[in-house]
């Protein structure tokens, strides 16, 4: 409710300043090139407040090169731009461009998109005595060289992750999907950054609605800028005060790949390592892409284990919180000594005793983030060996909480994806509060409180809990376990995709594969 | 912002109903783990309670605190003047009358527990032979825990099917459906142990007789089903043609292990009432003294009819003896009442009834194994 007020209001306003802006971009459009050398040397200069790193070259009286130092490619520029220039004799743009041997050199005759385009990379070559000049793009390609992805590692499977680079990026993505189909539209974000945003989808797979939607939702947005995929993820999202993420953050250019190839989207953002993918449902978010690469037993078997961890790192703590204040009917009585005798030297309520060590977990956490790779590993002894034993010694925490904090926290790194991680995490903080004041009954309040709001989320506008609610039964084959892939041959259709069937249903054993080597 | 007055409302509503919810820190609970019903002076009721102590350095220890008022649940104010730590029920484990008591009537006490919230189902009733009192308070050399010892004793004589079940829920069951009896198990210490010596049989929720803790197989074996009994018996040697025997002897001693029942009731004749009982057991023979072949068919056909013949016999000797007393364990009065239309049975009109009803009880017996030999 409150997500639709905020984009309304924000749409209202836009109107006036566009407005203003637009009467400026008219003005600008007029401006022209100017024929004259150093007029144009100057409207240039202005244009970019006469930076420091603004290079103006002569190659002849009349041949005039403009550039950014440290965007072109300053090879390219001796060997190619320079070297070929330096022999022509002809004076004309047209002739120029058909000298140059750059690909995506062209003309133009307004300033303003020139000067655009020199920020990412452009040469600007001017003739005395003519209003066009040639555009030549020869951007450096610094880039950081492929390296496995860091959050989300797993042993079997493609070991590449993306980089910052998004034409880096994008050949990743093409080199996985050799197909025409695969459209790239890209789309810039960000009045002062200009940042690209690539939207990737397969024409004929992915829902025409979905496209435009997430087109929409991309190019409605007014801000500066836009530095990571993160932040445009949070942008361009269902809703974007809940807690819980509706779009999937990957560093995976395989889990990307087989998304696109589900009738998903996919977005890239210059500069990011993350893709974002979207629609997403809460619980794809617990699905790994390496349960496609193991077999279809084990892979059930590494989902249950991490539904359950889930389950467990959520419910673990408050449960014992609520046990220990309101409910000591359930414990059982085998555990009964041991719970209450663990429990007799700490002087404070289980509450105030789970909240603290839960902050001293997170905090172990945090800390290890942040400090220094070489110190991090240190501090995670310090912090589970030295805090965890003095602890239960000097009476602060009881044993058993030991255990189960620790459990909680381990099992809510069992999920797939960070961002789902951390709410996992975070979300265990107001149960257990909830816990400490009205026992079960609070749990449950919180408990259907969470379902409530999961169940009206939508993931670019797909009901964000399906397949269980609306009930799809035909997407439980992939859900929580993951049947053999025989039978997985449909597309989810929480993506609506064009074309349902991956491929077409084969017998289970075919015979053909019976032939034996004598 | 009108919009989230609401929310806001709902807020701090959350926020000033934290501390209305009762706190029972597991810490500041002391736990009752078995409570006993004695009859005091002038009708008063005499409680003791076994409260488990929690201690750190030392293995945790139990008190037995015993106090005496006019109600059961006075008791329990009395005895929390006499404790450090608040009396709890939540984690009892099992109760027991006093004979004295039991046979003044223990209906109260049981709608009095039924009635308490945080009481399990699954709580075990029994009575024992003389005070509760004297047994709890006993010091026995090997046990550390009397409550748990207690529950454990009947938990896993009940589980094993050697004694009848009676959970708080079976015997408010029994108590306040017509036509059915309140059975317990009672126990008795014996030197310094505690045992199982028999079955209370109960009428309108008062003790009028008991049973041997053998008979009370008989009376398990028409009440419910047995799946993993055992059964220790003795047929006379007359039932068996004494060719079968290499040394004929006047008693034939037979112990079964895992016992399967099933029994059909049907009501033959309404006026009497007449019961028509017939139960078909399957065992494995353990043990059998003195030796016969049980290897040929032939042997097997008339040992299993001599055992039917036996057990029948057996059966309908508990029966009578359960006539006797006018208390219907079993529950045929609520078979009566579930197929008579329009019975509108009472506890007193089966009562008149019960003491004529005739029951033809007709075992069937089936041999499955006579052991496992390598």
């Amino acid at each position: 409710m409150f997500n639709k007020k905020f984009k309304l209001s924000s749409a209202k306003k836009q109107p006036a300043a566009e407005g203003e802006k637009s009467k400026e971009n008219e003005e600008k459009t007029k401006s022209t090139i100017s024929p004259l050398k150093s007029v144009f040397i100057k409207s240039v200069g202005n244009a970019v407040h006469n930076s420091s790193d603004l290079k103006v070259k002569s190659i002849h009286p009349n041949l005039t090169l403009i550039y950014i130092d440290n965007l072109v490619d300053g090879e390219v520029l001796k060997k190619h731009i320079i070297h070929d220039l330096l022999g022509n004799t002809s004076e004309s743009p047209e002739n120029v461009l058909s000298v140059l041997s750059i690909p995506n050199a062209k003309l133009s005759g307004e300033i303003d998109g020139a000067i655009t385009g020199m920020m990412d990379g452009t040469v600007l070559i001017h003739v005395e005595g003519y209003s066009q000049i040639v555009l030549a793009n020869i951007p450096t390609k610094e880039s950081r060289a492929l390296s496995t992805p860091e959050n989300e590692s797993q042993v079997i499977g493609s070991q590449v992750g993306f980089n910052e680079s998004l034409t880096t990026n994008i050949s990743l993505v093409r080199r996985y999907i050799k197909n025409p189909d695969l459209c790239n539209e890209e789309i810039k974000v960000g009045e002062r950054s200009n940042t690209a945003v690539s939207m990737l989808y397969i024409k004929g797979i992915a829902s025409e609605e979905m496209i435009n939607m997430l087109r929409q939702r991309i190019t409605d947005i007014k801000i500066d800028s836009l530095l990571d995929s993160s932040i445009l993820e949070q942008l361009i999202d269902d809703n974007s005060l809940s807690i819980f993420p509706q779009m999937l953050l990957t560093e995976r250019p395989d889990k990307l790949c087989s998304e696109l190839l589900n009738g998903k989207l996919g977005v890239i953002v210059d500069g990011s390592t993350m893709a974002i993918v979207a629609p997403h449902s809460f619980l794809e978010f617990f699905q790994s892409q390496e349960d496609i690469n193991l077999r279809w037993q084990i892979a059930t078997f590494a989902r249950l284990l991490r539904f359950s961890a889930v389950v467990l790192s959520i419910f673990l703590t408050p449960l014992y919180v609520a046990a220990l204040t309101f409910h000591y009917e359930v414990i059982p009585q085998t555990l009964l000594v041991t719970l209450s005798e663990s429990r007799s030297l700490v002087p404070f309520p289980p509450l105030f005793e789970a909240l603290l060590l839960e902050l001293i977990i997170e905090l172990l956490r945090e800390a290890g983030i942040r400090l220094p790779s070489k110190v991090g590993q240190t501090i995670g002894i310090v912090g589970g060996i030295v805090i965890g034993t003095a602890a239960v010694q000097a009476g602060i925490t009881s044993n058993i909480l030991i255990i189960i904090v620790a459990l909680g926290a381990l099992a809510s790194f069992t999920t797939p994806s960070y961002m789902m991680g951390n709410v996992i995490r975070i979300i265990r903080f107001p149960l257990i509060l909830l816990a400490g004041y009205w026992g079960f009954y609070g749990i449950m309040f919180g408990f259907c409180f969470i379902i409530i709001h999961l169940l009206r989320q939508t993931s670019l506008g797909s009901p964000y809990t399906a397949p269980f609610y609306p009930p799809r039964v035909k997407d439980w084959r992939d859900s929580i376990i993951r049947m053999p892939l025989p039978f997985t041959f449909k597309r989810p259709s929480n993506t609506r995709p064009e074309d349902e069937d991956k491929y077409e249903p084969g017998p289970v054993n075919p015979e053909k594969n019976e032939q034996k080597v004598e | 912002m009108k919009k989230y007055r609401s929310y806001i409302l709902y807020l701090l509503l959350l926020i000033s109903l934290v501390g209305c919810a009762e706190k029972k820190l597991l810490e500041k609970v002391g736990l009752t783990t078995l409570i006993g019903y004695d009859l005091g002076n002038e009708d008063n009721v005499k409680t003791t309670a076994v409260v488990r102590q929690v201690n750190t350095e030392f293995q945790s220890q139990v008190a037995i605190i015993t106090s005496e008022n006019e109600t059961s649940q006075g008791t329990r104010t009395k005895i929390n003047r006499r404790s450090s730590k608040k009396i709890m029920a939540g984690q009892l484990r099992g109760v027991l009358f006093g004979e004295e008591l039991a046979r003044k009537g223990v209906g109260h006490y049981v709608d009095t527990l039924l009635k308490h919230s945080e009481m399990s189902g699954s709580v075990l009733l029994a009575v024992v032979e003389g005070q509760s009192k004297s047994l709890l308070e006993f010091e026995y050399p090997d046990i550390d825990d009397i409550g748990d010892h207690i529950y454990k004793l009947l938990e896993q004589n009940i589980k094993g099917e050697q004694m009848i079940s009676s959970t708080l829920h079976e015997v408010g069951h029994d108590y306040y459906s017509p036509g059915r009896d309140i059975a317990m198990p009672i126990l008795k210490k014996d030197k310094e142990l505690i045992e199982i010596s028999g079955v209370a049989l109960f009428k309108n929720g008062e003790m009028v007789g008991k049973l041997s803790a053998k008979d009370s197989f008989y009376v398990k074996l028409i009440r419910d089903n047995y799946n993993t009994g055992k059964l220790e018996m003795m047929i006379k040697g007359d039932e068996l043609p004494s060719s079968l025997m290499k040394n004929p002897s006047d008693r034939i001693d037979l112990v079964f292990d895992p016992i399967k029942t099933k029994k059909e009731l049907k009501l033959v004749n309404q006026a009497t009432p007449e019961f028509d009982l017939q139960i078909n057991v399957k065992a494995r023979l353990m043990e059998i003294k003195p030796y016969i072949d049980v290897g040929k068919p032939k042997n097997v056909a008339k040992l299993e009819k001599a055992i039917g013949k036996s057990l029948s016999e057996e059966l309908s000797r508990v029966i009578a003896l359960s006539q006797e007393a006018d208390s219907d364990v079993f529950g045929f009065g609520e078979y009566y009442r579930s197929t008579v239309r329009h019975s509108d049975l009472t506890q007193e009109k089966w009562h008149g009834l019960y003491k004529e009803m005739k029951v033809n009880v007709h075992v069937d017996f089936t041999l499955l194994r006579s052991g496992i030999m390598e």
